[in-house]
């Protein structure tokens, strides 16, 4: 066999403080329904379920993305004999048999089945299965509190490849400068940065900078913090060109009375100056609670197997997923319609602002802002809406099992559902592919990344800042000694999820983007046209957004009808808030209709291996870059013809 | 015959008044009405100011517009002033124009048709947006104080509304309130009679049109119409199946039977009398042979005999000839009775008829209310598990001919039905000529119009009986369509071919699908036209596409991705087959025997359903089945990468049969994406093949002579306006783009004066919204 059991293997490429818990040689994984197999070590370490293939290419120590799954992304593990009973495993629970078949469910949708042949192999075989369920449980246990590798460092600088992209103009906004750059792409005259929760006494969960009305100071700006639940004050999201602003805020908190004081300040955080307030809460969007069932059932549906099964369809409606999907999309389509056709500013309010307010703001900027659609800039949104904003990847994601299991709720991968909707709705509108966001959505399991691994900036910054990219991990020896600690100590240093070069090769990176896409990196933002003047000078109308329609609404401190701007002077203005008819041009508007949504197939049925064909096909960008070298002969010849 | 246009006085600066209005959305009755409910109530007001009168004193005319006719076209009847909505929303937005129906068509001319001058890029130049053929009408229905009510046959009371369902799914509202009385009567019962009444053949349409308009193109075209003997020697020797088969002669002045082609392909070893004896059933027809040398058969079926002397001789003619065709150097052979193993014609029409019922949209409140349960009530139509089936079997049949090297004979009643079907779809699959467009028009031609499918009964075009009608072509579309959808490189025509070859279904001026036999077509070719004194008819094929479109239309018909085929000599092929299959880069060794990987299965039950409920189950023992080489051979040809010139297999899982929906979605607003769908991408590879060809033009110019003046011409870039997803079908330029929350909401918040006092009033933003 040429599986050469003892012999020399690829060296596994470990991360910085990984050790290699158990290992069994022999083993062989099943690939797809096929019937083949690939013979090779099966490796159990303190973060992940590693199998090396034997023979595998391994030159560039990259480990297939498909060969591995990190420990926490294990959902359930089986072992079977052929003498007992099939056993699901867990730490309390070890194995009492040899077994001849280990089954990997894992909670991406991924199904790896291992099985060892060679019964010499037995004891190793037992060692490695156990040990994989007693690290899946202690890596579950350690959560949040990311066990800070020691003695790693730097690594030294590589020639390697020049800088990657798609990291390098990701704005990981955990800096005064991204935020100020981005609130200056944005055009938003009004606005300014606050850096009054630098030190995270302001509101915990909150990141260290916040775009807030100019004309509020600081001083104000913290007396509104008391009035919302965990203290997460209304702040801007995204302005769009033409005057509206997207704000996101926690609710209300009920105990809050606010002083005259507190409402001067708290009117001029939410209304200011910019035309009517819209409130857009989440009452049409599903429950964390309806997102984590609907997940279960999707997952339950789209093993292989499942598909064969008649009456598919109906079950696939039964687990509502998709409609979920669809309550997003529609809610966004409605928030972004709005914004595009009126100055005004919507202010999106969750209970926590910690979860569906994520998702509505970025998928609100997806269809609003053509610079979200492209790689970097979708990057920069989720790092900013997500990641710096406090989403509580551990818990929702379900990285900790053991503690909180009725906090998970996949609202990201939701998220990434949504956005693959809208890439398959309008293909010519995104410069990244699937195979980005599937990348985005398998990445989002991985311990290796400090981007999924916190619940907030404060959390992340007492494990340490990341790395910029040209200092992180390279695939090629993995982490090396080299010199010692740079500025200071670093407790936690895993690279951002947006640092692809570590799992993926040149040529799958080269898939993420879409030949297809719009031209040129972003366009130029037309300067924010201010045509549309607010009509009522100093009139507060406050309206909500409920089920597709707008109704008045009192903030909760007016008792009674607040004063209120005569709007009679605005019938003269023959465009009034009716503005143009025409919506801006980059607006989106996804179809959420039945037959519209669509089930995202090579990301939920990928256990059938017609699902993996064509993921990354080639076609298109084939005839662009057929189109080049012609275009470069043409070249050539008309250099050469004799004049 | 009063064919004259009423002497309705018309001036056009009034009659756009009211029509401007509704274009652009009468204004809401009233700010923050509900305009899903207040739209009935809304309806007649716009009229009041203009008296009925005042039509008559208004004067002279400033243009009439004329429907455009064909040759031999003529005008039956037809209604001014009649009120067609965009689409039944609520929000009664439509134009005023005119009704006419001919001969041909029922068609609506509105001011606009008139003086159009924006061209779309993809226009059907003999059926228009508003025009809808009288073969194309599905069912009608009038409106009487809104109530719906199916008109058939007689009349005696007349509706003010007139709802037209086409069967190519569009959907047409007119509103007759405001047109003269005697008109309505006229139209309405000129249109139920011509459009839903029973017709004598030669009333079709086909013949004025080939009367009038001879066919004078030489019909030299590439698609070959196995017409002749020649035609069909052709093709037995190009899938090598002249040795063992051979083209007969019998049944020329049909004298064997007027359901069979006058000229057929049978094994060698089948004589003329036995092909004679019971008018060519129980004859084994060749349909196709595959590389290696085994061939699809069709017969039609004896029909149950009641006479048992008569069913024995059958039985023993049967035995004679299976044991002919079953000894070498016949392969084995396989039967397969379609009608018992396959799903009824009746049930293809019950299916097809609630499934196209999703689409047949009245109006939007409709659609968004079935919304909610879309996939089950697409799955409690059954219709795409009849594809499903239909494509399974497919399946089993190429895996009889290319694994198992067996002849597969289908058998049917009269082998004119699913016959068809099947036979057609395994050369899809198994023969890549096949799959060029060309190669897909031969097919049809020879399985389907020579080959002798009623298409005049299974579209029910003259309205005889209904229980004939079953969309048996359709729904050979439909699964060519999956496999389209699947493997678009694998085909030479995209699925806006398979979509307008569908509607040319029902475009009478096309003999393809209008007869029921090549016997009926021969018959009233030459017949009793001797009156017309111009010869025999000579009529159009539906393959001449340039009939119905311009060549920038027809750009969109083919697949500009298409892995064209490399162009080896004959020896070659082969080799380049197996080229493609190239070995999978990763060492793969061979399954181990299915003994050892039952074992998972067996005792897993109680477990499975322990962790994640009893679906696991299925997955463990998709591979473990008792061998099943039906499951086998799809898997293991899934499990490698696709030869696009090779044998292709569809897949067939739940999730992978998908709703085609450009022909089934395109006529719905509420499906549309603005600057989305595929087209925004197709759009994108048309410019870059073009660029890509104008660039290699140039340089085999530079090669051949040194070519003088710039080279660096810009290249044509196809405008790049943001197209519709429901391009090229959508009526874009009536369908502006419609916010989800439509701006003008905000004009009635500016004007309402203490909104804050109405907290609980709720302002509705639009009636159609989500």
């Amino acid at each position: 066999m040429s599986g050469a059991p003892g012999g020399r293997r690829p060296t596994f490429p470990g991360l910085p403080g990984e050790r290699v818990l158990e290992e069994a040689a022999g083993a062989r994984r099943r690939c797809g329904n096929g019937g083949g197999s690939v013979p090779g070590t099966l490796l159990c370490t303190n973060r992940r379920l590693a199998f090396l293939a034997g023979q595998a290419p391994g030159s560039r120590g990259l480990l297939r993305s498909e060969d591995e799954v990190a420990l926490p992304c294990i959902h359930k593990l089986v072992a079977a004999s052929s003498f007992s009973k099939p056993k699901v495993l867990t730490a309390a629970s070890t194995l009492k048999f040899i077994p001849e078949e280990l089954a990997v469910f894992c909670r991406d949708f991924r199904l790896l089945h291992f099985y060892f042949p060679e019964s010499g192999r037995a004891p190793q075989a037992f060692r490695v299965a156990n040990a994989i369920a007693q690290a899946r449980e202690a890596a579950a246990r350690l959560g949040d509190a990311a066990e800070a590798p020691d003695g790693e460092t730097t690594p030294e600088e590589e020639e390697e490849e020049e800088e990657e992209e798609g990291s390098s103009t990701v704005l990981l906004f955990e800096s005064l400068r991204d935020w100020e750059k981005e609130l200056q792409r944005l055009g938003a005259a009004g606005w300014r940065v606050s850096a009054v929760n630098e030190r995270f006494d302001m509101a915990p969960s909150l990141p260290q900078y916040l775009w807030v009305p100019s004309g509020l100071l600081d001083h104000d700006l913290k007396r509104t913090f008391g009035h919302f639940q965990e203290r997460r004050v209304p702040r801007l999201c995204w302005h769009h060109p033409s005057g509206g602003d997207l704000l996101r805020a926690a609710s209300f908190h009920p105990a809050s009375e606010p002083g005259s004081e507190d409402v001067r300040c708290l009117e001029a955080l939410l209304l200011g100056d910019r035309g009517p307030c819209v409130l857009a809460d989440t009452a049409e969007l599903p429950t964390l609670a309806d997102i984590q069932l609907a997940h279960l059932r999707l997952r339950e549906l789209c093993l292989p197997g499942a598909v064969a099964e008649e009456k598919w369809l109906s079950a696939l409606e039964g687990t509502r997923w998709l409609d979920h999907v669809r309550s997003c999309l529609r809610k966004a389509a409605e928030v972004a319609s709005l914004l595009a056709g009126k100055r005004c500013s919507v202010v999106l309010q969750e209970p926590s602002d910690r979860d569906l307010n994520c998702l509505v703001a970025s998928l609100v900027q997806l269809l609003g802002d053509p610079h979200a659609r492209s790689l970097p800039g979708f990057q920069s949104l989720v790092q900013r809406e997500w990641v710096a904003a406090g989403h509580p990847f551990p818990r929702r994601l379900g990285l900790q099992c053991q503690d909180s299991p009725r906090e998970e709720a996949p609202v990201f991968l939701l998220f990434l559902d949504c956005t693959w909707q809208l890439l398959w709705q309008f293909p010519a509108d995104f410069g990244f592919t699937e195979a980005f966001l599937l990348a985005l959505h398998d990445s989002s399991f991985s311990p290796y990344f400090s981007t999924f691994r916190f619940s907030c900036q404060r959390q992340r910054g007492h494990s340490g800042t990341p790395r910029l990219p040209s200092q992180i991990y390279r695939p090629m020896g993995g982490w090396q000694d080299a010199g010692g600690h740079r500025g200071g100590p670093q407790p936690c240093s895993f690279p951002p999820v947006w640092a692809w070069g570590r799992r993926y090769s040149r040529q799958q990176r080269e898939q993420f983007r879409n030949p297809a896409g719009p031209p040129g990196p972003t366009e130029s933002r037309t300067p924010g046209t201010p045509a549309d003047p607010c009509p009522w000078r100093g009139a507060s109308l406050v309206l909500t957004l409920a089920k597709g329609s707008l109704c008045a609404h009192p903030l909760p401190w007016w008792g009674r009808p607040p004063w209120r701007g005569s709007p009679s002077d605005s019938q003269g203005t023959p465009g009034g808030l009716l503005g143009t008819c025409q919506p801006t041009p980059g607006l989106l508007l996804p179809c959420t209709a039945g037959p519209c949504v669509r089930l995202w197939h090579r990301c939920y049925l990928r256990g059938l291996p017609q699902e993996q064909r064509g993921r990354l096909a080639p076609l298109l960008a084939g005839l662009a870059e057929e189109l080049q070298l012609l275009q470069d002969h043409l070249h050539t010849w008309n250099l050469q013809r004799p004049h | 015959m009063r064919l004259g246009v009423a002497a309705l006085p018309r001036d056009r600066s009034f009659r756009c008044l009211p029509a401007r209005d509704e274009r652009w959305g009468a204004p809401p009755p009233r700010a923050g009405a509900m305009l899903g409910g207040g739209a009935r109530a809304a309806k007649p007001s716009f009229v009041s100011y203009i008296s009925p009168e005042e039509i008559h004193i208004k004067e002279p005319i400033e243009k009439e517009v004329n429907p455009h006719l064909l040759p031999g076209e003529l005008l039956l009847c037809e209604a001014s002033t009649v009120y067609k909505y965009v689409q039944e929303d609520g929000s009664n937005r439509g134009t005023y124009g005119k009704l006419v129906c001919t001969n041909f068509k029922i068609s609506f001319l509105d001011d606009d048709s008139a003086s159009d001058d924006n061209e779309p890029q993809f226009k059907n130049k003999i059926v228009g947006e508003n025009d809808i053929t009288l073969q194309c009408v599905d069912q009608i229905y009038g409106v009487y104080d809104e109530k719906k009510k199916l008109l058939t046959g007689q009349l005696r009371k007349y509706p003010e509304k007139l709802i037209i369902y086409c069967k190519d799914l569009r959907v047409f509202n007119f509103c007759l309130r405001y047109t003269k009385e005697e008109e309505v009567k006229r139209i309405v019962s000129g249109i139920v009679h011509h459009s839903q009444t029973p017709k004598l053949l030669k009333r079709l349409f086909l013949f004025s049109y080939a009367s009038a308009a001879p066919n004078n193109t030489d019909g030299r075209n590439q698609t070959v119409m196995f017409e002749t003997l020649e035609d069909w020697r052709d093709e037995l020797e190009r899938t090598k199946g002249n040795v063992k088969y051979k083209a007969v002669t019998t049944n020329e002045g049909y004298r064997v039977s007027e359901k069979l082609p006058l000229y057929f392909v049978v094994p060698i070893c089948i004589s003329e009398e036995s092909i004679l004896k019971y008018e060519g059933r129980g004859i084994p027809i060749w349909c196709w042979s595959c590389h290696n040398g085994a061939a699809l058969l069709k017969m039609s079926a004896f029909p149950k005999e009641q006479d048992d002397s008569t069913s024995q001789m059958q039985k023993a003619f049967l035995d004679g000839i299976y044991k002919t065709i079953s000894k070498p150097p016949y392969e084995l052979l396989k039967m397969d009775d379609l009608s018992s193993s396959l799903p009824s014609l009746q049930d293809i029409q019950t299916a097809y008829t609630r499934f196209k019922q999703l689409f047949l949209i009245d109006n939007s409140t409709d659609f968004w209310a079935t919304d909610v349960k879309w996939f089950s009530l697409l799955e409690s139509t059954n219709w795409l598990e009849i594809i499903r089936r239909v494509l399974k079997k497919a399946i089993e049949v190429a895996e009889c001919l290319e694994i198992q090297h067996t002849n597969v004979l289908l058998i049917e009643e009269s082998a004119t039905d699913l016959c068809c079907v099947i036979s057609s779809l395994v050369q899809v699959m198994m023969d890549s000529y096949s799959r060029t467009k060309s190669g897909f028009q031969s097919l049809i031609q020879k399985e389907w119009v020579i080959g002798g499918h009623g298409f005049l009964d299974r579209c029910n075009h003259l309205h005889k009986s209904e229980k004939e009608e079953a969309p048996v072509f359709l729904l050979l579309l439909n699964c060519v369509w999956q496999l389209v959808q699947q493997y678009p490189p694998a085909f030479e025509f995209t699925e806006t071919y398979l979509t307008v070859l569908s509607d040319s279904l029902y475009v009478p001026i096309f003999s393809t699908f209008f007869f029921n036999s090549q016997h009926q077509r021969d018959t009233n070719k030459s017949g009793e036209c001797l009156k017309t004194q111009s010869g025999p008819f000579r009529f159009l094929t539906v393959w001449d596409w340039s009939v119905q479109f311009d060549p920038k239309a027809l750009a969109f018909l083919n697949n500009p991705l298409y892995a064209e085929k490399p162009k080896p000599d004959r020896s070659q092929r082969k080799t380049a087959r197996f080229k493609h299959q190239r070995q999978l880069s990763l060492p793969l060794t061979p399954a181990k025997p299915s003994t050892k990987r039952g074992f998972f299965r067996e005792e897993t039950d109680h477990l499975i359903k322990n962790i994640l409920g009893k679906r696991i189950g299925k997955f463990i023992n998709s591979s473990d089945e008792p061998p099943n080489s039906l499951r086998e051979f799809y898997d293991s040809w899934h499990s490698k990468p696709v030869d696009y010139h090779g044998l292709l297999l569809p897949r067939i899982d739940g999730p992978e049969i998908k709703v085609w929906a450009q022909r089934y979605l395109r006529w719905i607003p509420e499906a549309q994406l603005h600057g989305g769908g595929t087209i925004a991408t197709a759009a994108k590879i048309l410019d870059l093949m073009e660029e890509v060809q104008s660039l290699q033009v140039k340089m085999d110019e530079e090669h051949s002579q040194s070519v003088s003046g710039d080279v660096h011409s810009a290249p044509m870039l196809r405008n790049s306006a943001r197209l519709s997803s429901l391009f090229p079908f959508a009526l874009l330029q009536r369908q502006s783009v419609k916010p989800a929350l439509p701006t003008s909401t905000w004009k009635d918040l500016e004007d309402e004066d203490d909104l804050v006092k109405r907290d609980d009033e709720f302002v509705d933003l639009s009636g159609d919204m989500l």
